[in-house]
């Protein structure tokens, strides 16, 4: 059967990350630079990335080289500017992006790597910060940092000693044999292509407010750019009938029955907690029959074979704080070992706007045969839509996405399924538009 | 018609309805029954996957344990949509109004030892606090018919209605015994449900023959019964495998 879905767009606020470069010379105050501007906002998605996080693997000679401190660390030819360009791409994108670890002890770069995902500002900060023109092409602002340079030298003295582990002779090798001469021939001309100019470093509180706001107005440019966007899918999702992805549990006489219970309001709520388990448990008994199977031949003790059926896949689930988590029980009531990984997205109390706060998800999620997004409430579903754009973003594909909810109303279920016609929303009681969240509150007493 | 274990088992595939068929895989599922009063569960792949985990003889009795209370809650679950219940309006914490029900009689379970103890937890788990009496039948060793050797009930029985539990369903001979001690109790015969996992076709008529208001929600009729009177394919013997294997 051929049916042309139609498919609407949603860019969530990390969908296009400003990216901040904030360039200067070894010393200048680039890092507490960064650090003050982030530590005003005090906002978790404004995110700092090093350059020195790219630094290029170093080949055997050349680490004999740098253990000696004749390697010249401070030359674009140091930089992996393929890799940056790359990883910068993924966050405007607003894509998962890895960033490499380097070890300055090792000279090496590490195994492992950190995670950068859904900021709304990055600030790239590192000598050549406004070196490559690929980078530049995607920076919304250009900072360079000055220092006096006797200032430049005894700061990096500080650090390369204190926190890198070298010693003063090395340093000071370096400083005279690469540093300073570099810094007159790469660093020093990226001053004259940059916006903005700040000199001495975190001393200089008017120009750390200055750029503050300056972000802080991006952001808000962003988050009205948001609602604005959650509207016209609002407004869609109203005017289209109810998506046929939404299920909605059979209304037997049971099923109406512990509804009737859990929304008296005279339940206790001891009561509520009993009935609630009780229906997620038949939600989730529900949402797993999208599982796939496979046929499995068993041979009973009786020697009798039957044929029969095994799930093909694992099912995991992500739990959306904090209203899924009242689903925990029920969920392992049928799957006491489900891998379950946690997200926290807020209600802004002044905007209404959902805000992603915080993501731990299971590593190989994307392997998942299906994976169950729970929330006790889809009211406006906003917060869905963004729970669902995570995990798509993590790379699990939409048809596997199977958002589970106690209630939900037709503009909501509209909302996430408009923007992601595959996924499937599992819905034990299909209620008024935009209910205000109750589920939880009574669940969890608070 | 003669019923027996050489009767073709059912097979189709199974799947939600908007998966095509080619994409649902092929399995055996429950022999369809013509008496009205048997009601088997939807042959949905997850049911059809645990009972394949319940029948194969390398589940371990942990597994086995789990598995089969995860059905049992979903016989109870269909099993309590048999019960009365009246029409009740509902104010919701957002102030609107909810036309729901209230459930409406006393209930109360009755397990067949020692198999259908098993059971017991499954229906703690959907109805919190509810009464459990307990009957025990034997196969007597001489004239080899069910012979009732214990019984304990609640006083007011005949007041309610009955879920009655024993996992396995053969030729049916300590079951209808069963209902007959209920009967004998003043329970009425339409207040009786019998809650059972995996039904022989002839334990199912012959329910259906003696007891026709008494319903009967099984997860799944298997093909027949074997010279001994075992179910085919079956799973073994349930109590042993729950509580001692």
């Amino acid at each position: 059967m051929l049916q042309a879905t139609r498919r609407h767009h949603y860019s969530p606020p990390w969908g296009d990350a400003s990216i901040i470069g904030v360039a200067g010379s070894s010393g200048s105050g680039k890092t507490s630079l960064a650090l003050a501007i982030v530590a005003q906002l005090n906002l978790p998605w404004v995110v700092i990335m090093s350059m020195d996080s790219f630094y290029k693997p170093l080949t055997p000679e050349q680490s004999r080289k740098a253990f000696l401190n004749e390697y010249d660390f401070d030359a674009p030819e140091a930089i992996d500017f393929d890799i940056l360009v790359e990883r910068l791409r993924d966050i405007k994108q607003g894509k998962v992006a890895e960033v490499p670890m380097y070890s300055f002890e090792k000279h090496a770069r590490l195994p492992q790597t950190t995670t950068i995902y859904s900021p709304h500002v990055l600030i790239l900060e590192g000598i050549f910060a406004l070196h490559d023109q690929r980078v530049l092409d995607m920076l919304d602002l250009k900072i360079f940092a000055e220092a006096d340079a006797d200032l430049c030298l005894s700061r990096r003295l500080v650090r390369d000693v204190k926190e890198r582990g070298r010693d003063i002779e090395g340093c000071i090798k370096q400083w005279f044999g690469f540093v300073k001469p570099n810094f007159h021939k790469y660093v020093a001309p990226q001053r004259e292509i940059a916006d903005v100019i700040i000199p001495r470093g975190i001393e200089n509180k008017v120009a750390i407010s200055m750029v503050s706001d300056q972000i802080q107005k991006t952001l808000s440019h962003k988050s009205a750019a948001h609602q604005l966007e959650l509207r016209r899918l609002g407004k869609i999702a109203e005017e289209s009938p109810l998506s046929p992805n939404a299920l909605v549990l059979k209304e037997t006489n049971q099923v109406r029955g512990v509804h009737s219970l859990l929304m008296n309001t005279v339940t206790s709520r001891e009561d509520y907690i009993f009935y609630f388990d009780r229906m997620i448990a038949m939600l989730i008994e529900k949402a797993i029959d999208f599982l796939p199977f496979q046929p499995h031949q068993v041979v009973t003790p009786q020697g009798n074979v039957y044929m029969g059926l095994r799930k093909s896949a694992e099912v995991s689930a992500v739990v959306i704080l904090r209203g899924g988590s009242a689903l925990e029980t029920g969920l392992r009531r049928t799957i006491p070992d489900c891998q379950t990984g946690r997200i926290l997205i807020q209600t802004n109390y002044r905007t209404g706007e959902p805000e992603l706060h915080y993501r731990a998800l299971p590593l190989d999620l994307a392997k998942s045969g299906l994976v169950l997004l729970l929330d006790s409430q889809m009211s406006t579903g906003g917060a869905a839509l963004m729970a669902v754009r995570v995990l798509v973003d993590h790379g699990v594909p939409e048809d596997r996405i199977l958002f589970v909810t106690y209630l939900a109303g037709h503009v909501g279920v509209n909302r996430v399924l408009g923007v992601f016609p595959d996924v499937r929303v599992v819905v034990a009681r299909l209620g008024d538009d935009m209910e205000d969240r109750w589920v939880e509150t009574r669940y969890l007493g608070c | 018609m003669a019923s027996g274990p050489h009767n073709q088992a059912p097979s189709k595939s199974v799947g939600p309805e908007y998966r095509p068929d080619t994409q649902k895989p092929m399995a055996t599922v429950s022999t369809a029954l013509s008496h009205e009063n048997v009601h088997i569960l939807p042959q949905t792949p997850q049911l059809i996957a645990l009972l394949t985990m319940i029948r194969d003889k390398n589940t371990g009795r942990a597994d086995f344990i789990f598995y089969s209370n995860r059905i049992i809650r979903l016989l109870v679950e269909e099993g309590l949509n048999h019960l009365p219940v009246v029409e009740q309006t509902i104010t919701t914490p957002v102030g609107r109004t909810y036309s729901g029900v209230k459930f409406e009689g006393k209930i109360c379970g009755v397990s067949i030892m020692r198999a259908g103890e098993a059971m017991e937890q499954g229906l703690r788990d959907c109805c919190r606090s509810v009464r459990i009496g307990k009957i025990l039948i034997q196969r007597d060793e001489e004239t080899s018919k069910p012979k009732l050797y214990y019984d304990k009930l609640p006083e007011d029985i005949s007041d309610r209605w009955v879920l009655l539990l024993d996992p396995m369903l053969a030729t049916g001979g300590s079951a209808l015994m069963a209902v007959e001690v209920l009967i004998a109790r003043g329970v009425p015969e339409n207040h009786i449900l019998f809650l059972n996992l995996i039904a022989s076709p002839e334990g199912a008529k012959n329910f259906a023959e003696r007891f026709p208001k008494v319903r009967v929600v099984t997860a799944f009729v298997d093909i027949g019964l074997d010279q001994k009177n075992y179910i085919v394919p079956g799973l073994g013997d349930f109590g042993d495998r729950f509580y001692t294997m």
